[in-house]
């Protein structure tokens, strides 16, 4: 039992880590491409689209690494 | 960040984003909690560091549907969310949302940023002024009049779930009743139109889902977050199609909020739904403070009143940043706080139930006798015709008849108040005439499998005592009843039922999950050496030897525990094993190492095992909790039937 409580820590300490790196990622591209990126999704019209995609793409990493994160310092919820 | 060109968008500098971030954490938590909310503290945050209100009310709009969605998928895994009734109020908020936005745009182009910024703020005031303190006063009175009770449906809710108007009722899981939609339309309009305006239309939608709907608290505030995303979603739209939204804002307040919001998800699972409004009802109060002290300025700023000095603007907007933080500060603070305790007071629990199923020292018993126990002549199955009563009925008849039992089905209807019946007469009938024609239908299944069977329907306040004190009346030797309802009546009648009733009954208890078979595979008897082991043993051997079933028997050790405590629980197993075997049962013992709930559960499933046998120590209140938490938790996490048998 204790080995899979190890384990299942392990997997996701992983995993918090590999969507919190990707989600690293996607906040510097942000940050490197800010006017660009701020010029294209304020066009309006049909470039809706854009700010609705990014904010999905960015909700499911980000998402998921902040799930896994404080399942990863032990904050879950009452069974 | 670096200077932008576009005229709505103003620059950011490492201090705004940091801001950005708390505010958004702060904001996600609030929103995680109580199903909205963060966007009030969130929309004057932007307004603050110089966003003009539109952009602000754009970029907050952007940044909520992907924080609802994450929010909305955790608090669904704790069975809180109604999709149906979150879509349904959020479809017909969408249109709410266009209106709202529409005239958010018109203001803006007729009186520009100040003109803007004086109706979101009115609009604050008032909402904020008459809903936040009616949740205040709420959650105050729920807080000292709650203890275990479940919550009230509200007068108006009662009145709103009996109006049938053919052709628009709809049926919501939240509210266990079917609803016209005529109602929820109006609530979803005003919830999006204020959403649009400030960006919080939960300020209205949770409160309507609640008192006028009928929603428990818990429910509504979850639910909230699906229309929260659908809204949010058609107002990024609207607002991106006229360039209005500033994603970088929009992103930087995600990154802050879906921690929050997972976090505060996460909170409502450890507290008692007057929590939900005391954070929301103080929180509404507060900014309707910050709000209330910067009209001024912006009627000055308008010309509308006389031109405020500069040194009172300055300071009223001042003294309204720092009630805002007052704001954000309270409502972060109260559900840190309950998070806290719900965290810690859990794991003192696990820890004391823990200890008290296998204690270090184990008082040998004096007789080496076990007591006598294990009657099966009348059972009491406990149905409330659902889903999650069906292995309870299947399961109580096969039982019956294999000991010959003769069974008494009742199905308890909620609703025994005087005035309460006045109000929702009609609901009732309808509900006691449901009831009937299910325990009729009880009855031809007991006729065709040649059990005795007699059934009632019966109207009470409270469904544990009257399953309690109907066991008692008949003498009965055993109830059944099934597990996990999470709704409406389903949930009184099976769900936190299921434990009050072991509480509180003299005789045995079956819970039968619904997809649980009782066909004799095997056996699980767990004990810890005490006299409710012995009892859980004797029952066994009885129901052992009625089915042909063997038996494994189990006693959990902890890894802390001592060799000599260790030795013990060996001897414990052995005791019981010989009873057992004397008995002609086929039985094993083992002593496996581990959290005793997690170690019962786990053994049912390696041996395939069909029923878990364990000796109910506590009763009600703090016996219960100290005492009886691994088996309610056996309970809660097994895929089998449990049998808490009770001690002479």
């Amino acid at each position: 039992m204790t080995d899979s409580n190890m384990h299942a820590a392990g997997t996701t300490m992983t995993r918090a880590t590999r969507y919190g790196i990707a989600s690293l990622a996607l906040y510097f591209l942000l940050y490197f491409f800010e006017d660009s990126v701020l010029e294209f999704t304020s066009r309006g019209g049909w470039y809706f689209i854009a700010p609705v995609v990014i904010a999905f793409v960015f909700s499911y990493f980000h998402g998921a690494f902040t799930s896994y994160f404080w399942d990863t310092l032990g904050i879950k919820a009452k069974k | 960040m670096e200077l932008t060109t576009a005229t709505n968008f103003i620059p950011l500098d490492a201090l705004d984003v940091t801001y950005l971030l708390v505010v958004g954490f702060i904001g996600g938590l609030v929103s995680g909690f109580i199903g909205s909310g963060g966007a009030f503290v969130l929309t004057p945050a932007m307004m603050s560091m110089g966003v003009p209100g539109i952009v602000a009310v754009a970029s907050n709009i952007c940044h909520k549907f992907p924080k609802a969605l994450v929010g909305a998928i955790k608090r669904a895994k704790y069975g809180q969310v109604d999709v149906r009734l979150g879509i349904v109020v959020g479809v017909s908020a969408e249109a709410g949302v266009l209106y709202g936005a529409h005239i958010q745009e018109i203001i803006h182009s007729s009186f520009g940023d100040a003109g803007s910024n004086l109706y979101v703020s009115l609009a604050f005031v008032i909402v904020l002024g008459i809903i936040g303190s009616y949740v205040l006063w709420d959650a105050m009175k729920t807080r000292r009049a709650t203890g275990d009770e479940p919550e009230k449906v509200s007068r108006i809710a009662r009145w709103v779930q009996s109006v049938h108007i053919p052709g628009t009722m709809v049926y919501f899981k939240s509210l266990d009743a079917r609803v016209s939609v005529l109602f929820t339309i109006p609530l979803g309009f005003a919830t999006g139109m204020l959403a649009a305006t400030i960006a919080v239309g939960g300020f209205i939608g949770v409160p309507a889902m609640h008192y006028i709907l009928g929603a428990p608290a818990l429910m509504a505030s979850a639910t909230e977050l699906v229309t929260a995303f659908v809204m949010g979603l058609g107002g990024t739209i609207k607002f991106s199609w006229s360039g209005l939204v500033d994603i970088r804002l929009a992103m930087i307040i995600l990154a802050g909020s879906l921690f929050g919001v997972q976090l505060g998800a996460i909170g409502t699972t450890y507290v008692k739904a007057h929590m939900i409004k005391l954070v929301m009802g103080t929180i509404m109060v507060l900014v309707l403070f910050s709000r209330a002290l910067a009209i001024p300025v912006y009627l000055s700023e308008l010309e509308l009143i006389d031109t405020l000095d500069p040194h009172l603007s300055s300071a009223l907007l001042n003294i309204s940043f720092v009630v805002l933080i007052a704001a954000l500060a309270s409502g972060a603070a109260i559900v840190f706080a309950a998070l806290w305790r719900g965290i810690s007071a859990s794991r003192r629990e696990i820890a004391l139930a823990g200890t008290a199923f296998a204690p270090d020292v184990v008082a040998t018993p004096a007789s080496p006798q076990l007591s006598p126990l294990g009657r099966f002549e009348r059972f009491l199955l406990a149905t409330d015709g659902s889903e999650y009563s069906a292995g309870a009925v299947r399961e109580a008849l096969r039982m019956a008849g294999k000991c010959g039992a003769r069974v008494r089905a009742i199905s308890v209807v909620t609703g025994g108040d005087t005035e309460l019946y006045a109000m929702g007469e009609q609901l009732i009938t309808k509900e006691l005439n449901t009831a009937r024609a299910h325990l009729d239908d009880v009855q031809r299944q007991a006729s065709a499998a040649g059990v005795a069977c007699e059934s009632e329907a019966t109207q009470s306040n409270q469904v544990y005592q009257e399953i309690a004190a109907q066991a008692e009346k008949m003498q009965a030797d055993l109830i059944v009843m099934g597990r996990r309802g999470r709704h409406g009546l389903a949930r009184l009648m099976v769900g936190p039922s299921t434990v009050r009733v072991i509480g509180h009954a003299r005789c045995n208890v079956l819970v039968v999950p619904r997809a649980a078979e009782l066909v004799g595979r095997r056996f699980i008897v767990a004990s810890d050496g005490s006299r409710y082991g012995d009892a859980a043993a004797v029952t066994a051997a009885r129901l052992a030897k009625l089915c042909h079933t063997p038996i494994t028997v189990v006693s959990v050790t902890r890894p802390e525990h001592s060799k000599e405590r260790k030795r013990e629980a060996h001897q414990i197993v052995g005791r019981i094993v010989s009873f057992l075997k004397q008995e002609g049962v086929v039985v094993e013992g083992i002593v496996p190492h581990g959290r005793p709930d997690e170690v019962i559960v786990q053994t049912a499933n390696a041996k395939n095992s069909d029923l878990i046998i364990l000796g109910s120590r506590g009763r009600t209140g703090l016996e219960r909790v100290l005492l009886g938490g691994t088996s309610e938790r056996v309970i809660d996490q097994a895929r089998c039937a449990v049998l808490a048998v009770k001690s002479a």
